[in-house]
């Protein structure tokens, strides 16, 4: 490969690197053990490739490099302010890099027996066993409000829309600007 | 080319929710019959389910958007707006859909009547009414019949999915509002039919390779192929062929594992394409059927916005099927709102995943990274619940697809274009949905409510379009409509259209249940009228 000479050594470096920036993204704290312990920059690094190839792989290792990852010697305080930068410089990226890191992270079989041992029912592979669920029970979860109406097609009437002025009357703001 | 010179009875394009009951109909009637698939089949392992890292796929290989994935059963479908969701593969759409089941109602196929700002539609609820109940038993369902917001129903073949936590919490709030609310109804059965097994709740609803979901390459194909219909996957339609006399003769196709260009001739031709592949396949082919001007015009998605709700109390939505109820408070029209027009709520559990909650699921809402996302993710996971305000949007002509002239793709066909934007009736409907939806989430007693418009940075409605109908929507006026009320093309009169396309009103609801009642419904019309249709010159006003 023509350009394996600028590349040597980007495998390790970036994994550490990465290794370091979800370790800031997913910190250990109490039973939650923190990014980098599972590897999470393994599959993230996999799924860079998968998506952008090797030309991705150099981009985030040099982005990597701008913010000083993997950090060694900086306090806390320093290294978040580091990814607060990437987060700010390239949003996009950092978007990506942590959903990425999120994802992997809770895929992950330990997680996923963490979440579930600590009483929120959860599978590896849900679909494979599903979860017990009481089946519906007509007695007692049929709905009595009795609330609800249609109109029958001979019933359906005419009505005054002259107030609305949809052609005059032009909404703005409307979503979450509303 | 090959060219083969049987002149089969019948040849459907597409083998998705619809194309497969019309395989189904016209083949037990012992017509031959040859459906014409650009996918392939969609194996279990396939699917995004039975893998650990499902979420990941869901999001990449496994996600609806085809332009989110790469995968070469797809066409380009280039966008200015919508996000594009189906799936093209035995089956079509639904290997990746959620079933959720509800019906329209019979007001909606009179909005000309209403206010006329929609056409009515050249059949009423009646006329498919039955088709509805047997569609569900050929699909298998559940539910709850009795609602008092909708006409009476057959009960469902199988009862009522789990009543989830969150369903329980939103029927609270639903009742502190004195709104209506009904246990949905799902394209999924709850106990074993039709050799299915029931649902296990495993809450992965975009797809369901175990079959409990009614995805039609499971729930029809195998019973279409028993009973005697030719399924060619991999065939690409590039362009259907008619005769001097301006009827039909059949298709062009390419076989995407020979690469060459076959052609297949019937007495009748059947379009199941989906609202995009429909009216792109009749433009490609010489602007087919198009004496109105109206195929791949008056796109239809619904208004679409959301919500996601976290509460206190474990509702632990990652279980179960994944809507819970639905209510159809503010289905019908009332104009004080200041729009036409109503919508539904379309309630949902949660996601499945832990990953995706943390990646902002439905309302884009994020987990913190640092110092403070364990503590977030162990108040939010497992409390949260989202809800969908669906509703029906206004037809413009102007939002629609269309061939783009100077582009084609890998088959030398013109690449196909989207663009929808809301109107001003749409946009005051969102509004207003949204002020509902924020009502729901208080009156449920949430500590954190996050809305969702669908509008990207720059205000553009990007609305997830599952739902991608209108585009030759029926009437009874050929100067404004592309089929009649038999799906029956106008202009080339023994072609019928039979997929999502012909809708000529969205209703307030998701539009399977009535796509598939109407094709069961064309379908028996033609098996019942083949001897005249096959041979008919002229399409009548049904
Ligand atoms: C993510 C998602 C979720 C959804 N959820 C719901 C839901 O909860 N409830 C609901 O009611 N609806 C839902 N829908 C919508 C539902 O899937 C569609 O309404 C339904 O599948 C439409 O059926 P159809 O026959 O029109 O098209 P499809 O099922 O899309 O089938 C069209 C078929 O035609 C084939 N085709 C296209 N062009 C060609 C060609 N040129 N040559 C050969 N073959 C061709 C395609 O490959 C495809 O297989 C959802 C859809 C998506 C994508």
């Amino acid at each position: 490969m023509s350009d394996s000479n600028n590349r040597t050594g980007i495998g390790p470096q970036l994994s550490a690197a990465l290794a370091a920036l979800v370790d800031e993204l997913l910190p250990g704290k109490g039973d939650w053990p923190s990014g980098a312990t599972l590897g999470v920059q393994h599959p993230v690094m996999e799924r860079i490739a998968m998506h952008g190839g090797e030309a991705a792989l150099d981009e985030l290792a040099a982005a990597l490099a701008r913010i000083g990852a993997p950090f060694e010697g900086l306090e806390v305080d320093a290294r978040v302010a580091a990814v607060r930068r990437l987060e700010a410089e390239e949003p996009a990226r950092f978007r990506w890099l942590r959903n990425a890191a999120y994802q992997a992270y809770y895929e992950n079989p330990a997680i996923v027996t963490l979440i579930d041992g600590r009483g929120t029912p959860y599978r590896l592979r849900p679909h494979v066993r599903g979860y017990e669920l009481p089946a519906f029970d007509p007695a007692t979860q049929t709905p009595t409000h009795g609330r609800g109406h249609w109109i029958r097609t001979a019933d359906v009437r005419s009505v005054d829309t002259s107030g609305l002025n949809l052609e005059t009357e032009i909404t703005t703001k409307w979503g979450l600007q509303r | 080319m090959s060219a083969n010179n049987d002149i089969h009875d019948v040849l459907i394009i597409g083998s998705g929710a619809t194309g497969s009951i019309a395989a189904l109909v016209l083949a037990k009637a012992g017509h031959d019959v040859v459906c014409l698939e650009q996918g392939g089949w969609i194996e279990p392992g396939d699917f995004a389910h039975l893998h650990n890292d499902w979420a990941w796929r869901r999001a990449t290989s496994w996600n609806p958007d085809v332009n989110m994935r790469s995968h070469p059963d797809d066409y380009p479908v280039d966008s200015d707006s919508s996000q594009v969701l189906m799936w093209n593969g035995v089956g079509g759409s639904t290997n990746v859909y959620g079933a959720i089941w509800p019906r329209y109602r019979p007001s909606d196929f009179r909005k000309g009547d209403e206010h006329g700002l929609q056409p009515n539609w050249p059949i009423t609820y009646e006329d498919i009414a039955p088709h509805y109940d047997r569609v569900d038993l050929l699909l298998g369902t559940s539910g709850l019949a009795g609602d008092p917001a909708q006409p009476p129903r057959a009960p469902c073949p199988t009862g009522p999915l789990p009543f989830t936590a969150a369903a329980g919490r939103l029927a609270g709030a639903f009742d502190a509002l004195g709104w209506h609310w009904w246990p949905v109804e799902a394209g999924v059965v709850s106990e074993a039919y039709d050799g299915r097994p029931g649902c296990n709740g495993c809450g992965m609803c975009n797809g369901c390779p175990r079959g409990s979901m009614t995805l039609n390459s499971r729930s029809i194909w195998p019973k279409a192929l028993a009973a005697g219909a030719r399924l060619q996957t991999h065939a690409r339609v590039l362009r259907i062929e008619t005769g001097a006399d301006g009827r039909a003769t059949g298709a062009i196709w390419k076989n995407r594992i020979t690469g060459m260009e076959e052609r297949t001739r019937a007495r009748i031709v059947i379009v199941a394409a989906n609202g995009v592949g429909t009216p792109r396949l009749l433009l490609a082919s010489g602007n087919l059927a198009n004496s109105s001007g109206m195929v791949g015009r008056n796109l239809l998605h619904h208004t679409l916005v959301a919500a996601q709700i976290w509460v206190d109390e474990p509702v632990n939505g990652q279980m179960g099927y994944v809507a819970s109820l639905i209510s159809r408070e503010f289905a019908e029209t009332d104009v004080s709102r200041g729009f036409v027009n109503g919508f539904n709520f379309n309630c949902l559990t949660s996601t499945p995943s832990a990953g995706e909650m943390t990646t902002g699921w439905m309302s884009g809402t994020t987990a913190p990274w640092g110092a403070g996302h364990h503590e977030w993710f162990e108040k939010h996971f497992g409390h949260s619940i989202g809800l969908f305000a669906i509703g029906d949007d206004l037809p413009n002509p102007d939002n629609r697809v269309f061939l783009d002239e100077s582009r084609t793709d890998e088959d030398g066909v013109p690449v196909i274009r989207m663009h929808y934007e809301p109107g001003e009736n749409d946009r005051r409907m969102m509004n207003y949905m949204l002020d509902r939806l924020e009502d729901v989430g208080r009156a449920a007693g949430a500590f954190e409510i996050a809305l969702q418009d669908y509008r990207d940075a720059n205000g553009v409605y990007r609305t997830p379009a599952w739902h991608m109908i209108g585009t030759c929507r029926m009437g009874a006026d050929p100067e404004t409509s592309v089929v009649n009320g038999w799906h029956q093309s106008w202009d080339v009169p023994n072609m019928f259209i039979m997929d999502g396309s012909v809708l000529a009103t969205g209703g307030v609801v998701n539009p399977t249940p009535t796509i598939s009642a109407l094709a069961l419904r064309a379908s028996e019309h033609i098996r019942d009228n083949f001897a005249d249709l096959s041979g008919t010159t002229r399409t009548l006003a049904a």
